[in-house]
């Protein structure tokens, strides 16, 4: 029984579902039991599809040690461009514009990654120049009008399909797979535990670390044309500021933040414990208003519980190894 | 008695002139006077009435970008003090509106901002292994949080009251928010290089484990530190209650964070902390304040002006990432060595 509770503790994605389970029963019983209907959990899983979809990126970025906030800026440029494709009748084919969104992500992602991986700068620097770049761009684009419900009708009518379900599920697999059974997933994970060892295993961290910047720019550019489809609009402030929501949900879910620790589990968990904190709010008479602060309440709690419980967990195995 | 051993300090820095003009600082003077006429010849009403002027919406920013450097300088960083500044101007516009005199409203303005960087130092001493980017994220979220539950989502609360007009002043056509951002830089410099208190900040910088076993109390800096960026955070926030007299809690302060922190990387302040200097850092912000007016003059788009400035940013680390590995292979042919003696 011991052993049993030490390694629920000692991990994180386990004790993180745990408390996701508790949490939800309560909400349910709190709610009289409507909480757990399938609509509802749908409703969740779509608020939260850009974050959800974007943070598999983002795990990648930070498993590397790095960091990227410029992926919303990449996100406003890309729905942006798509948003104002569809307002001129340039293109109307739904999933041409998705390839497009996607390219423009993946060209915005590469250009990070070379300047990060060849530049030798600083990932937060260089993306937060990025993030001015893409979201002034996006602004350059808009040019003082925004493409509207009746422009994107195309892409709307595809965000109330179960299109957006079918991506995020798709993503997850997809990652989980590739992170966890692939050769690059594996590499990811070397590089941020230890660059020098991976180097020297012959691993090619510069490219490794250009492709993970990439596939960050291909989701954040997915995200963007998601965001129009399920808003039914484009504008240049669109999800401003949602990347720091991002860099919590895979800090919730037990990423670490100087590399080579987190799954993806983790991340989609981390992801949804917000969104149902969020949706439980209500319940416990607390008005929507208190979101925000409860928000930085939970990310603060969870790291410092983190580390509390690592330094618990240390000193046991000092004290065992005394013995 | 050096002589005797043949051993030489390689790691005086020698000063000369050379040296001072081919330095990023030299650089960014170069940049900010070439700035200066080009605005010059792009548009005839950039002069200094015009830009004195224009600089108090701008200028304000400038106050976060000194303790911003320091906690840069540690290695760190604090992406909370945009929102530091929205409470803090919410609990001045509250006071305020309350009828408080002036210097009481001050008080609890800057009282707020030290007591929110307290809590950042708290919580980043007491378990010094988490990362400040995610403590500091937290608390941004809070502390924003905290005014949009005093004030209400989409609303605004008015600041009430005509008695901020002394930080509106103007000395001639110098306002006395220059004056007050000279001051604070000469302050934060003197600081930085002239007392114990700023080599220990290089020191943490370079090796915390050094800095530790060298007998620095690392976290009492620290604290220290975070305390002061939530100071000046709130500074900022009471003269930019001069230029917006109202506070939204989604918009006021909004993004300084991040301007902040490019100001400090375009001044030469490396984010691995360790290097860089305040007058740098100051002269990278008056060139982007005085590029955002020039800009501005010629009516172009303030989110093109954004964009001007994320690649002046890319570009500065890149060039000064490329000379860093030039400069390396330099030092080792070449070292200018002072022999002690």
């Amino acid at each position: 029984m011991k052993a049993f509770l030490r390694k629920l503790s000692g991990n994180h994605e386990i004790s993180l579902a745990i408390i996701l389970v508790v949490l939800f029963i309560v909400v349910d019983i709190l709610s009289g039991f409507t909480f757990h209907g399938i609509g509802n959990i749908g409703e969740i899983f779509k608020n939260n599809s850009l974050t959800l979809i974007m943070s598999l990126g983002m795990l990648c970025v930070l498993l590397t040690g790095g960091i990227d906030i410029s992926i919303t800026g990449v996100l406003a440029f890309a729905g942006m461009t798509v948003g104002m494709l569809q307002k001129y009748n340039v293109i109307k084919n739904v999933p041409l514009l998705f390839l497009i969104a996607i390219a423009i992500g993946a060209l915005c992602g590469l250009l990070n990654g070379v300047v990060i991986a060849k530049g030798k700068v600083s990932p937060i620097i260089c993306t937060l120049g990025a993030m001015y770049i893409w979201r002034g761009l996006a602004t350059v684009v808009y040019n003082g009008e925004w493409a509207s419900g009746e422009n994107v009708a195309g892409m709307s009518a595809f965000g109330n399909t179960a299109g957006p379900y079918i991506i995020l599920a798709a993503a997850f697999v997809v990652y989980f797979v590739v992170m966890k059974w692939t050769p690059f997933g594996r590499k990811v994970y070397a590089i941020g535990s230890n660059r020098e060892a991976a180097q020297i295993s012959g691993i090619n961290v510069d490219r490794v670390e250009i492709l993970v910047y990439v596939l960050m720019g291909v989701l954040a550019g997915l995200a963007g044309a998601l965001s129009v489809s399920l808003y039914g609009s484009a504008q240049p402030t669109m999800q401003d500021g949602k990347e720091m929501d991002v860099i919590a949900a895979c800090v919730i879910g037990g990423v670490s933040m100087s590399g080579g620790r987190g799954t993806v589990v983790g991340t989609l968990l981390g992801g949804i414990f917000y969104a149902v904190v969020y949706k439980a709010l209500p319940l416990v008479g607390l008005e929507s208003i208190w979101q925000n602060l409860i928000k930085g309440v939970i990310i603060l709690a969870v790291v410092v519980i983190n580390v509390v419980s690592q330094r618990i967990s240390r000193r046991q195995t000092l004290a065992r190894r005394e013995i | 008695m050096a002589g005797k051993s043949g051993r030489t300090i390689s790691a005086v820095p020698v000063r000369s002139w050379k040296k001072l003009i081919l330095s990023w600082e030299g650089a960014l003077v170069v940049i900010f006077i070439a700035v200066l006429i080009a605005g010059r010849i792009m548009s005839p009403s950039f002069n200094l009435n015009s830009v004195m002027f224009m600089m108090p919406q701008y200028l304000s920013q400038l106050f976060i970008v000194f303790p911003m450097a320091f906690v840069l300088i540690m290695g760190e960083i604090d992406i909370s003090v945009g929102s530091i500044a929205c409470l803090s101007a919410t609990t001045a516009c509250l006071a305020a509106n309350a009828g408080l005199p002036l210097p009481l409203m001050i008080l609890v303005c800057l009282g707020t901002g030290l007591a929110c960087g307290a809590l950042n130092g708290f919580v980043l001493t007491v378990w010094p292994e988490l990362p400040p980017m995610i403590v500091t994220l937290g608390t941004q979220i809070i502390f924003r949080g905290i005014s949009e539950v005093v004030i209400g989502a989409g609303s605004s609360l008015k600041y009430d009251s005509d008695n901020l007009s002394p930080f509106a002043a103007t000395a001639g056509p110098v306002p006395v928010v220059f004056f007050a951002v000279v001051v604070v830089a000469v302050l934060f410099m003197i600081l930085l290089s002239k007392t114990t208190f700023g080599r220990r900040l290089y020191a943490i910088g370079s090796n915390r484990t050094a800095a530790k076993y060298a007998g620095i109390g690392v976290n009492r800096v620290r604290f220290i530190v975070y305390a002061l960026a939530g100071l000046m955070a709130a500074l900022c926030a009471l003269f930019l209650l001069t230029q917006i007299p109202a506070v939204k809690s989604d918009e006021f302060g909004k993004g300084f964070e991040m301007n902040v922190i490019a100001m400090c990387v375009f001044g030469g302040i490396a984010t691995t902390g360790g290097k860089g200097n305040l007058f740098g850092a100051f002269i990278a912000g008056m060139t982007i304040v005085c590029m955002r007016i020039a800009l501005g003059l010629i009516n172009v788009n303030d989110n093109v002006i954004t964009i001007v400035i994320g690649v002046l940013l890319i570009v500065s680390v890149l060039i000064s990432g490329i000379s860093r590995f030039k400069g390396k292979g330099k030092a080792k042919k070449k070292p200018k060595s002072v022999t002690a003696d």
